[in-house]
């Protein structure tokens, strides 16, 4: 029986209450005091999107010159046309933005980037200890803080249950993510699905709590401080563990419902079936106020994908379609592209069902980020010198980008803009000073362009 | 606060100690020690009183600059009464701090007595004790605090009278620690490799699949990084709790179900036996079922059974596509590798292999196998999914899926293997009962499977609860497992009715997890108890309990726990003299059957060598103090290298640099000296002379043989045939005369040979006595040793390099580990060198010195000019009045080290590397890996000159040419030796020292000195110290 892996992560799912407790997640409230909610959700696909699938059709020759030759261009949407793949967000050009020419290099480039893109170190190969610090999702919910913090929700190699995911809350860290619609509602949902999961972490606690009590008794000065200190850490885990039992009821009223078919893993789901049920625990997970991010690998290399228009009896590759492999008679870059088109259905959804929750003087869109983009840049073998983001965002957007294609200048020249550019821009806009996010670029370097700091033309 | 970490002004100028030497100025303060020969205590004078005379000094002293008219640094004193809150104990620290380490009044300007310096201080931490918002004491503990404490009066022997200790204290445990007890826990097994053979090392992080999060890891600067100063924080607690869940399961579901570890927990074992059994009895039945259901049901229902079995209802395909015109030229169809992959991945390959190996279906027509395999995958159950896309790929590729199958050796028919009688027996029943008309095979097997649980549970409540006696067993068994010792009476009662309570609510076996998770959370686990036993001395020190004892000084030379000899010595009232320690270190010291991985994230991304034989932590203290792991860290550009794999060659550097370190530990003689100055080094060798010797030579034969014929125009016949003998003689990659149709992606054999030809010529040519000896040509993987590239930060042209294979040997322009290319770039920026830094780091790792941070006004950044060399910038932008103050004990240290660059490499010119200074673009890899990819610049010549102050030696100190110079000063400096041992002292205790010291560190020097050089002396000096070995209890 395949007990280790699968059944070994489903049993150590933390129950929802300990599940708030990274050590990552202490709240920096401060931000979130300030400027209300926000909300952040990281789409990762796999395979690269080119810079032809990013181009807007209609183009002026000009334009499509400055485009092609990577020169700096910024257009607005509204006087374009999008690209086939997204024009079922046709409706949201106001909000969208559509970011080319970041670069990626200091992340891992090529078929894979695992934690890198979103760190922007090298990861070496998914390696632990290459894992150099806190992604920018568990970055922006430290400012964010919720009952668990940050969520990831996961495709990734087919697998089910409860897996290794890409994000890191500290360094050296991996998180883990939920790797099925299910999985993903039973654990998010605890403490309202089965109760009795977290109350026996708390008997567990409880215990605990006052084993180490008792060990406060004839000791002094920095040796009790300490002991209170851990009883005291005892305690506050034990806190928050009730707030979110107590939780419960409107925890309720949020539960998604999921079709049989995704049950034990959905293994007869087909890929569209998946991502719809995905991204209704994903919208579940924030408007019930439980999390305020979710990082979403909707695909990598390994993912299977039946179902899809053109496609619908091929059980197809995304590795073998990336080398322009067809399956069924249908062109690769067909597949792809409805690969795509089923990424931004979900896009879509998230933004029309957030738009429907009142949330202050409007809705909880005004708050939310989606940010889509490929984990390896521009191709499905990556270079990292080109590394979209379809960015979908809210009224109260802290960043001056709606609405617009905007193509900074190429990588190693004066102006490039890269990857740790647009995480500290993130991280700036929304409270957190920090100088300079993720290692340097080494051509910038070389060159000696100036690369550190935020893109301030983008901060509102 | 502990008392013994206080701190009062020096009262005193500074006296140096050597007559006639002139000594670099520090500032230094003193340590208070509650020992018999400490100063007389403070007169208790009235706090107003105090107060008064504060505010006095600090009027006459401070509020010219920092009051109403001016307010330097953005400081002002004089209001210090109208602030509140955070903003009043910001000031009080900041003003704290520059009184108690004498950074204020600055230089120059009036100074304060020392006894009013000393009032000040004083009025100044009370004011913050109110509140209890002073920062000062605690930093004051922290490692790069250790050299305020003044270095002369540690080694005068005016304070060896002071009884040495250390408080009473809990450590928390290191990352090397958490590692080893989880792998101890997990029972993990890691392999290394250790002159050529395989064996089991300690060490690591790689725990399974668990991907434990470490809560302990330590931070990334060099020097002294493992302090007794952290508390167990939340943060630690919640990823622990995260930890302690994923190891209970893993323990319950995984290990104890091993039978190839009878062993472990057998107690636990015990308990869970029956679930176990039960799993494994449902797994076994289950497994088979899901291979044989069809032949069972066959057997056992005869004609019938097709009649109980759905309708087959036939899977519709989408029709096959054909590529339009217009589609892009570049679409192809899958080749069949990926397709067999595919199906293989979506579960239909078996099937499928089965069907075609089946003779019956020899005569079979490709759609006639797919119908057959449809028709499998239908009654058994199978996702229509799944099938679809099987059938796809079995219609496009059916005819060459059969051929694969037929070509492929290993394919076998696989024949029914029953289980026993009774178990086929309890299968046929179950069958029998739960089958119905219309069931798929798959529904059958989870009716069978769902019947059998039910069993199962309730065969599990006949049984009954294990007993008391038991559980107590199992309580003891986890708490030696995870807490090394048994639980108390009292204790081990309270745990047990825990465990009743878990077992009652959730099961056994979550109740055996949940006391899993209770020890893994326990404030025992995390820290270490070092405290004092027994009557205490005329001083109030006692004894380190013997158990405290063997874990200190287990955890002092390595990570692990303490092994046998040293917990029997414990238990047995073997370990409670100086005597007993002094056996015990020695032993440990001199072990060698016991291998270690000496860089757990090195491990990570280089399977090569890695391993030691020698304590850990012995290599490790200097691998910390010279910070020079951190190379890996440093991201470096492949074009400036000048080559590509630049990782693997910073790989090999790294544990080059170990293992040079490691040799001058194994030898132990003048240690520090030759660590310092030594001119013989490993590049390039895994340490074994004979195989690198053989390979070179091996090289240089192939040289020899063909030099003088006409390879660049030979035929393949030419390999096959006429030189083919030779051929068979040497390892040439790829080059093999009897299988001439050998390729790899770089070419064919020909191709291959004389692309090595060329290469091997390269190295040649110039007259070379012996050649590197890697790979031929540049392909993947590598069939000698990786990281070739490791040459280019040695200045060794990869096509002229001058390779020695009796290693360690001679570099010319190095000498010492602070001229090793590891610690270079390791105190280095990504593109220029560092010369703050590597002054910074000499002045207070070999000087005892210490430095200031950078004021926060301050803006540390070295001018852009791109017609300077660095060093003429940094000039321009530190040598002011105001910056030069401090930039004067670092600058002129680390400008030695301009002869060489940002990746270690020496030079006499600096290249102006700014794209209007090039001259010449380097070429590209393309393949070839002897090419340099480097960019030529205009250049300027460097200036490599410096000046040493601060050895307390006048026939040391003054101008030094260079790095080889002043590396070979330092080697020759007393206080450089003290400074090391000083380090070394924080190391092993975990603190910083204080004069109650001093007598520990002198005979550490003593040791070794006397001993001509020998770190383990030092070592086995502080491990047997009263600083060591004695604790006092800790004071409110």
């Amino acid at each position: 029986m395949d007990t280790s892996r699968r059944q070994f992560l489903r049993a150590t799912a933390l129950g929802a209450g300990a599940l708030a407790l990274s050590p990552s997640l202490d709240p920096l409230a401060a931000a979130s005091r300030e400027m209300g909610p926000r909300r952040f959700i990281f789409i990762r696909k796999s395979s690269g999107i080119r810079p032809l699938e990013t181009a807007l059709v209609d183009f002026s020759d000009r334009e499509k010159k400055l485009d092609q030759d990577k020169q700096p261009l910024e257009v607005a949407l509204d006087k374009h046309e999008l690209p086939v793949w997204l024009r079922g967000l046709d409706q949201y050009k106001a909000q969208m933005t559509i970011l080319q020419g970041l670069s990626a290099k200091m992340s891992e480039n090529v078929h894979w980037s695992f934690s890198s893109v979103m760190g922007c170190f090298k990861s070496q190969r998914n390696t632990l200890s290459a894992i150099k610090r806190t992604t920018i999702d568990f970055e922006l919910a430290k400012l964010f803080p919720s009952p668990f913090g940050h969520v990831e929700l996961s495709f990734a190699g087919g697998r089910t249950g409860i897996v290794d995911g890409y994000s890191a809350p500290a360094p050296q860290t991996r998180n883990y993510c939920y790797a099925d619609p299910e999985t993903a509602r039973n654990e998010l949902f605890k403490s309202v699905l089965n109760p009795d999961a977290v109350t026996s972490d708390n008997d567990m606690l409880s215990f605990l709590q006052s084993r180490e009590g008792m060990e406060l008794t004839g000791i002094k000065g920095h040796e009790k401080k300490r002991q209170e200190l851990h009883v005291g850490s005892i305690e506050a885990i034990r806190e928050r563990n009730r707030k979110l039992v107590s939780l419960s009821d409107s925890l309720k009223k949020h539960v998604p419902k999921l079709s049989p078919v995704h049950s034990d893993g959905g293994p007869n789901a087909s890929t569209p079936e998946k991502q719809a049920a995905m991204t209704d625990v994903l919208i579940a997970a924030l408007v019930s106020g439980l999390t305020n991010v979710v990082t979403y690998t909707i695909d990598d290399l390994g993912t299977p994908i039946t179902g899809l228009p053109g496609n619908e009896t091929d059980r197809v590759g995304i590795h073998p379609l990336g080398h322009d492999e067809a399956f069924g008679g249908v062109p690769a870059w067909k597949t792809r592209e409805q690969i795509r088109i089923s990424h931004v259905k979900q896009i879509k959804t998230i933004v029309e069902r957030l738009e429907k929750v009142p949330e202050g003087k409007g809705t909880m869109f005004d708050n939310t980020m989606v940010m889509y983009f490929p984990e390896n840049g521009e191709t499905h073998h990556g270079v990292g010198t080109e590394s979209p983001f379809i960015i979908m965002a809210g009224r109260n957007c802290k960043l001056d980008i709606a609405g617009r294609y905007i193509r900074l200048p190429f990588h190693g020249t004066e102006g490039h803009k890269t990857l740790g550019n647009w995480y500290t821009t993130l991280l700036n806009a929304h409270g957190n000073p920090i100088e300079h996010y993720g290692d340097l670029d080494v051509t910038m370097q070389r060159n000696k362009l100036d690369q550190t700091g935020a893109i301030k033309r983008f901060i509102a | 606060m502990m008392k013994t970490h206080k701190f009062t002004v020096f009262v005193g100028a500074y006296v140096a100690l050597t007559v006639g030497s002139i000594c670099f100025s520090q500032k230094t303060i003193e340590a208070e020690s509650s020992s018999a020969k400490a100063r007389p205590s403070e007169p208790d004078i009235d706090p107003m009183v105090v107060k008064d005379r504060a505010l006095k000094v600090l009027n006459t002293y401070c509020v010219s600059c920092h009051g109403p008219d001016k307010q330097r640094g953005d400081v002002r004193t004089d209001t210090l009464a109208e602030l509140t809150g955070d903003a009043r104990s910001g000031l009080l620290n900041r003003m704290h701090e520059a009184v108690r380490l004498k950074e204020m009044p600055p230089k120059g300007a009036k100074q304060p007595t020392d006894a009013e310096r000393k009032l000040l201080d004083r009025w100044l931490g009370r004011e913050l004790a109110k509140t209890g918002g002073g920062k000062l004491e605690e930093k004051l503990r922290k490692p790069e605090f250790g050299n305020y404490i003044d270095h002369e009066k540690l080694f005068s022997g005016e304070y060896v009278d002071l009884p040495g200790f250390t408080s009473d204290r809990r450590w928390l445990i290191s990352e090397f620690i958490f590692d080893a007890k989880m792998q101890r826990i997990l029972d993990v097994r890691t392999t290394g490799e250790w002159h050529g053979k395989r064996v089991s090392v300690f060490g690591g992080h790689q725990l399974r699949d668990l991907s434990l999060a470490n809560p302990f890891l330590l931070p990334e600067t060099s020097g002294v990084r493992y302090y007794a100063i952290e508390d167990l924080t939340g943060g630690h607690l919640s990823t622990m709790l995260s930890n302690a869940q994923k190891t209970s399961v893993y323990i319950t579901e995984t290990l104890v179900k091993d039978n190839r570890k009878k062993n472990y927990l057998p107690v636990v074992r015990q308990i869970l036996s029956i679930e176990d059994q039960h799993e494994t009895t449902l797994i076994s039945r289950k497994q088979f079922l899901e291979k044989y259901i069809a032949r069972v049901c066959e057997n056992l229902y005869g004609d019938k059974n097709t009649e109980l079995l759905p309708k087959f209802v036939p899977t519709k395909l989408k029709e096959k596509k054909k590529f339009s015109a217009d589609d892009t030229k570049k679409d192809k169809p899958l080749p069949i590798a990926v397709a067999q992959n595919q199906l293989t991945k979506s579960g239909g390959w078996d099937v499928f292999q089965q069907a075609v190996l089946d003779p019956a279906n020899a005569d079979k027509t490709d759609q006639e196998i797919a119908d057959l395999c449809e028709r499998v995958w239908f009654y058994h159950g199978d996702f229509e999914l799944d099938i679809q896309g099987r059938l796809a790929l079995l219609r496009d590729y059916g005819s060459e899926f059969r051929n694969r199958v037929a070509n492929e050796k290993k394919a076998k028919r696989e024949i029914d293997k029953p289980l026993d009688v009774v178990e086929m027996q309890a299968i046929h029943a179950a069958i029998r009962k739960h089958r119905q008309h219309g069931d798929r095979y798959k529904e059958i097997i989870e009716k069978c499977v769902t019947g059998w649980e039910q069993q199962f549970r309730q065969d599990q409540i006949n049984a009954g609860p294990p007993s008391e006696e038991l559980y107590g067993k199992m309580i003891n068994e986890l708490f030696l497992h995870i807490l090394e010792r048994s639980p108390g009476n009292e204790e081990a009662s309270q745990y047990l009715s825990v465990v009743r309570g878990y077992a009652d609510k959730l099961g056994r076996r979550k109740a055996v997890q949940k006391l899993i998770q209770t020890l893994l959370l326990t404030s025992e686990f995390a820290y270490r108890g070092e405290f004092g036993v027994g009557e205490p001395d005329e001083h109030g020190r006692r004894m380190m309990a013997p158990r405290d004892a063997a874990y200190a000084i287990a955890y002092a030379l390595t990570d692990q726990s303490p092994d046998e000899q040293l917990l029997e010595a414990a238990r047995t009232g073997r370990l409670i003299t100086r005597e007993d320690y002094r056996r015990e270190v020695t032993r440990i010291l001199r072990q060698r059957d016991v291998y270690y991985r000496v860089d757990k994230n090195l491990a990570d991304r280089w399977r090569e060598g890695n391993t030691t034989n020698m304590p850990i932590r012995e290599l490790r203290f200097f691998r910390e103090f010279f910070g020079y792991p951190k190379a890996l860290k440093i991201f470096k550009d492949e074009k400036r290298f000048g080559g590509d794999r630049l990782d693997n060659a910073t790989n090999r550097l790294l544990e080059e640099a170990d293992r040079m370190v490691a040799h001058i530990l194994e030898a132990d003689r003048d240690v520090f000296e030759k660590l310092l100055s030594t001119e013989e080094f490993i590049v390039y060798h895994d340490g074994d002379n004979e195989r690198m010797r053989a390979r070179s030579d091996e090289i240089k034969r192939i040289y020899e043989y063909f030099k003088d014929k006409d390879w660049q125009n030979f035929k393949m016949e030419d390999l096959t045939k006429k030189h083919a003998d030779f051929l068979r003689t040497v390892t040439m990659r790829t080059i093999d005369p009897d299988k001439p149709n050998g390729r790899t992606r770089q070419g064919n054999m020909l191709q291959l040979f004389k692309k090595s030809m060329q290469s091997i010529t390269n190295r040649m040519d110039d007259g070379q006595k012996h050649p590197a000896p890697f790979d031929l040509y540049r392909g993947y993987g590598n069939d000698f040793l990786p990281g070739y590239n490791v040459g280019k930060f040695w200045n060794h042209d990869l096509d002229n390099w001058h390779y020695e294979p009796v290693q360690p040997a001679k570099v010319l322009n190095r000498k010492g580990m602070l001229t090793h290319p590891a610690w270079l770039i390791a105190h280095a920026f990504n593109t220029e060198t560092d010369p703050v830094h590597r002054g910074k780091w000499v002045r207070e790792k070999l000087l005892a010195g210490t430095i200031p941070d950078v004021p926060i006004t301050v803006d540390a950044v070295i001018p852009e000019d791109h017609n300077r060399t660095l060093r003429a910038r940094l000039a321009s932008a530190t040598e002011n009045d105001y910056c030069w103050k401090c930039h004067k004990q670092m600058n002129p240290l680390g400008n030695a080290f301009e002869m060489y660059d940002d990746f270690g490499r020496f030079r006499l010119v600096e290249s102006l590397e700014y794209p209007e200074q090039l001259l010449k673009k380097g070429p590209e890899q393309n393949g070839d890996h002897l090419v340099d990819t480097r960019d030529a610049f205009k250049t300027l010549p460097v200036d490599s000159t410096g000046h040493l102050e601060g050895t307390c030696d006048v026939s040391l100190d003054g101008k030094v040419t260079n790095a080889l110079d002043l590396v070979d000063r330092l080697a020759k400096s007393r206080r450089v030796r003290q400074s090391i041992i000083r380090h070394a002292f924080r190391y092993f205790m975990g603190r910083n020292e204080q004069l109650s010291d001093s007598k520990t560190l002198i005979e550490a020097e003593r040791a070794y000195v006397d001993s001509g050089g020998s770190f383990d002396a030092v070592i086995v000096s502080l491990l047997t110290s009263d600083s060591f070995i004695y604790r006092k209890a800790i004071e409110e």
